[in-house]
């Protein structure tokens, strides 16, 4: 391979770093493909060599990203959680208001109506009880 | 198992997960600050291995996040690096595993006749 063709495959693969990588070492990594290729190591190998430098540089992010990463990933679960238990917990309230207005809906108008309450109870997150004494129906 | 990452005086081998280049680098540098090109020369001649130039700065940048290293200023385009103080403290604490674990294996070998 000639020198100029050795260059340009060298120049090639260190185009494949990040930016930032290029701007601290890109200088001294295409001086130093220069003085291993006249020692005698072939380009084809120099340019395999930062080939797979620049794949890992890509994959392993810098440990600042990778802990903001992180960060997101766990605020973002988080909102996930919440507005998932949020909807959990609204959604049989919600349900036994529409069959209570739909079940009551005979009933003379003016007569307060037994709502039901939404408690804790023991294995389930909530469950709708009905207060002691007083039927469902009208 | 959290024992055998550790040695006898209770420091922890911070080298055991950095890989073969990145000992070999520190090994390097124990003697003097040398830049790439001095490097990959030194580490040919002292253990018989090419390292990559691709590997070599993933080697110098991993060790330097670490604090196990420090650059010096630039010499004309060469970042020359040196080795740190607790750069030095884990290389011997890597050095001081490896010779227990050659130790035991020796005398295993012994041991077994073989």
């Amino acid at each position: 391979m000639d020198a100029a063709r050795a260059s340009r495959l060298i120049e090639t693969a260190l185009r494949c770093y990040p930016a930032r990588w290029r701007h601290r070492h890109g200088q001294e990594a295409a001086e130093l493909a220069a003085l291993l290729m006249r020692d005698g190591t072939p380009a084809g190998s120099i340019a395999w060599s930062y080939l797979t430098g620049a794949a890992r540089e890509w994959l392993t992010p810098p440990p600042g990203r990778l802990t903001a990463l992180a960060c997101a990933l766990l605020v973002a679960a988080g909102s996930v959680g919440i507005s998932a238990g949020l909807l959990a917990s609204a959604a049989p309230a919600r349900a036994a208001s529409a069959s209570q207005a739909r079940g009551h809906a005979h009933c003379r108008p003016g007569v307060p109506v037994p709502l039901p309450r939404v408690t804790p109870a023991a294995g389930r997150p909530h469950a709708i009880t009905w207060e002691a004494g007083r039927d469902r129906s009208c | 198992m959290a024992e055998s990452r550790r040695d006898g005086r209770g420091g922890q081998d911070v080298l055991r997960r950095v890989g073969e280049a990145s000992v070999l680098i520190l090994i390097s540098l124990a003697d003097g600050p040398k830049h790439g090109y001095a490097l990959i020369q030194d580490i040919k001649e002292l253990a018989g291995v090419e390292l990559g130039p691709g590997t070599l700065y993933g080697a110098l940048d991993r060790l330097e996040r670490l604090g196990l290293i420090d650059p010096l200023p630039a010499e004309d385009r060469r970042h020359p690096y040196r080795i740190t103080a607790p750069g030095a403290a884990a290389l011997r604490v890597h050095l001081d595993s490896l010779e227990r674990v050659s130790a035991a294996g020796r005398l295993r070998l012994q041991l077994g006749g073989i």
